[in-house]
């Protein structure tokens, strides 16, 4: 391997190890944190919606946290990537090194939480009498790498624009909030009212987390769907790429 | 080897960002007035063969370390070209990337990597690193318990052991203690010996002096002189005190 290459790869898993124990570094529970925030979050939600509201639906809790895992990898690793730039500045300046790394490990990050909570998806198969099926096998590892790729584009994109126009970083805070009520995660899509529903089927994210659920719940999978999302990933890739290539060159005027 | 031809950088100038109403009500003065520029350097010019030690002196704000970073890469020349052949090796600001809550030789890894080495190569010298930084007893502590002396020198032996081909310097020599300022100023001068190629931005003017065998005086970002250090030197404090209001 080129020695270039090595020095990459090396930077990219040192920088992915940083922002996995970084984060929990001073507790006391440390890693556990990965697989003990997934499982508080799942338990918050079934008390809320299982217990409180009530809410009469068939395997709702699993049918919620199928897609609901998911999404937190996307808004969490969005939310960091906006301040990738911004908030790295003497590295930036006084370092060089592919700035993109710094927005790849933390998409790696996110997602090593999401692994942990595929183990608390398939334990509820099981309560619900289900089982994990084989389309787990092929299914999440695609639908990780589709999704990888829309957070990398959307965060190429916000990580640069915010360095220009810092308002980005509060404006993409609206936006994922908005994006999540419109995203099929906490109700079917069937239960949105038909002439609201528009704004549902417009909405790329809905495709993806429709196919998680259909892979985790052991449902057909609906390949028009993924093949909108692979399209959304192509989409969202080229418009990050191009924004970070050309606005990448004035960055330090900005910073 | 580097040359640099004809290089103009500017900078946007930052007023304080108007109001949204002040916007609003003023919308044609801001579309029309567009941006100011303010140009750190104007048609900046030099070569530095290899083997060859640059200083480059100058008050503060007359474009030292806007040239540094152009050097280093990471920013682009408004106008002109800069043309590097080798490794560069920054030792702008010690410690860009360490991280408080790892411990001294979890930062050594990582910022050898930063600095272009691969994790391999770091791990071959980590020993000499951490012998040389004198700090081995507190090596596996998180360095936000070092003191400012002790960061300082953990980073500057990591700088130095990065295998260096082109060397951009900004007065950090006055690393940590006597001591050590001794030792450090024995690496450098070991590396510049050895042939690599060094920039070295400093006030210092009898380092300078002992260390180059060229300097740039740089002012309002143009170049004031370009010479052998005795000279430039000497130049530049004659200057200094001519005008006294401006002394550096």
């Amino acid at each position: 391997m080129d020695r270039n290459t090595r020095r990459t790869l090396d930077l990219l898993q040192i920088l992915t190890d940083k922002e996995i124990t970084v984060k929990y570094k001073r507790t006391a529970l440390g890693f556990l944190w990965s697989l003990m925030n997934p499982i508080l979050s799942a338990l918050v939600l079934f008390i809320a919606f299982k217990i409180f509201m009530r809410f009469q639906m068939k395997d709702y809790t699993l049918f919620m946290l199928s897609a609901m895992f998911p999404w937190t990898w996307f808004s969490a690793s969005v939310l960091m990537c906006v301040n990738t730039l911004t908030g790295n500045t003497s590295l930036i300046k006084k370092v060089i090194f592919p700035k993109r790394l710094l927005i790849l490990s933390v998409i790696n990050g996110q997602l090593v939480t999401l692994i942990f909570s595929i183990p608390i998806l398939a334990a509820m198969t099981f309560y619900y009498g289900m089982h994990p099926v084989w389309t787990w096998l092929y299914g999440i590892p695609l639908l990780m790498a589709i999704q990888y790729f829309i957070i990398y584009g959307m965060g190429m994109l916000t990580s640069m624009v915010n360095a220009y126009f810092r308002d980005m970083e509060h404006i993409i805070a609206v936006c994922i909030n908005m994006l999540f009520w419109m995203t099929p995660i906490m109700y079917p899509l069937q239960m949105v009212p038909e002439k609201y529903r528009i704004f549902l089927v417009l909405n790329p994210m809905t495709y993806l987390i429709e196919s998680w659920r259909d892979v985790i719940m052991g449902n057909n999978i609906n390949w028009d769907y993924i093949l909108i999302s692979v399209v959304t990933a192509g989409l969202v890739m080229s418009a990050g790429t191009a924004v970070f290539n050309r606005m990448d060159k004035r960055i330090d005027e900005v910073l | 080897m580097i040359a640099a031809d004809s290089v103009w950088k500017s900078f946007p100038v930052e007023r304080d960002r108007p109001g949204f109403k002040e916007f609003i009500t003023n919308v044609p003065k801001f579309l029309k007035s567009g941006r100011n520029q303010f140009w750190a350097l104007k048609d900046v010019s030099f070569r530095v063969n290899k083997g060859e030690c640059l200083g480059i002196i100058g008050r503060n704000g007359a474009g030292k370390s806007t040239l540094l970073s152009l050097l280093l890469g990471s920013s682009q020349p408004t106008k002109g070209k800069i043309e590097m052949q080798g490794k560069r090796t920054p030792l702008l600001e010690l410690g860009a990337g360490f991280h408080q809550d790892m411990t001294g030789r979890e930062n050594i890894i990582m910022n050898g990597i930063l600095l272009g080495q691969t994790k391999d190569e770091v791990l071959m010298k980590i020993d000499e690193i951490i012998g040389f930084s004198g700090l081995e007893e507190f090596i596996d502590r998180p360095i936000r318990t070092y003191s400012s002396g002790m960061y300082m020198r953990l980073a500057f032996s990591v700088a130095i052991h990065t295998d260096p081909e082109i060397l951009l310097i900004d007065e950090i020599l006055s690393v940590g203690d006597e001591f050590f300022q001794k030792k450090s100023n024995e690496a450098i001068l070991g590396l510049i010996n050895r042939g690599i190629t060094t920039v070295f931005v400093s006030h210092d003017m009898s380092s300078v002096k002992k260390i180059c065998s060229r300097v740039l005086w740089l002012e309002h970002g143009g170049i004031m002189a370009d010479g052998s250090p005795d000279d430039v030197v000497e130049k530049y404090i004659t200057r200094g005190s001519d005008d006294g209001s401006k002394v550096y």
